[in-house]
């Protein structure tokens, strides 16, 4: 059952979007720069994979949108 | 003049390619941390579901990265332990975990607290001992229940 969101867990939602756009682009650039080929496909499956865990994040914020306050609740 | 060296050194030196999957795995590592933080100070039941499926397909991707780099070379092992200092951990938590019994016994009296469960020398299956935790042998806890004077006195003897 869907609760409104914590600042804390707002918090932790957008470190973590941020943590994963980091990633799906350091995995980007590895899949094109590094010449083992096991390694570069692993990183190519990877940038799918974080772009998915953002869009999970995404989803979550737009999930609580409508339950949040609009004023400071006491 | 320095700035320009420096732009021309940076433009001739890609990162090497062994440091992408490095900096790729240390990340990785930091977000499985950083995601179970995050689940266990979630307080809505979804986004804690939510940061614990992270953290499994995080840590999943994770040992994937590791095994991938193992194979291509790319990861030096640490060297193993030595056998003295295993020996010395043992000797060291076999002594704790009897201390530890005998609080719980104390604190518990009355109540069943199991007796520690001595290691077998020469055992084939190290992680399977001691077997503290296994459904048959651990005894959940019960909340401690006012004492009788006569074991109040076991405390303090």
């Amino acid at each position: 059952m869907l609760q409104p969101l914590t600042g804390k867990e707002i918090q932790y939602i957008s470190d973590s979007m941020t943590n994963e756009d980091l990633l799906m682009k350091q995995c980007a650039c590895m899949a094109t720069s590094v010449g083992n080929a096991g390694v570069s496909q692993l990183a190519s499956r990877m940038v799918m994979n974080h772009q998915q865990n953002y869009a999970t994040l995404l989803n979550s914020l737009y999930q609580h949108q409508t339950m949040a306050p609009s004023s400071p609740q006491s | 003049m320095f700035q320009q060296q420096n732009q021309t050194a940076m433009q001739q030196t890609p990162f090497p390619e062994d440091a992408w999957a490095n900096t790729v795995l240390c990340d990785l590592k930091r977000v499985v941390r950083e995601y179970a933080t995050a689940a266990t100070e979630s307080s809505c039941p979804e986004v804690r579901k939510m940061f614990t499926s992270l953290t499994n397909s995080t840590l999943q991707m994770q040992g994937e990265l590791f095994n991938a780099m193992q194979q291509a070379n790319m990861y030096t092992e640490p060297s193993p332990a030595l056998r003295q200092d295993i020996q010395k951990n043992i000797a060291s938590f076999q002594q704790k975990q009897q201390q530890t019994q005998q609080f719980l016994h104390q604190r518990m009296s009355g109540q069943a607290a199991q007796p520690p469960m001595q290691p077998q020398a020469q055992s084939q299956q190290p992680y399977m001992q001691p077997q503290m935790h296994s459904p048959q042998q651990y005894v959940q806890p019960q909340i401690p229940q006012p004492l009788q004077d006569h074991q109040r006195q076991h405390f303090y003897s």
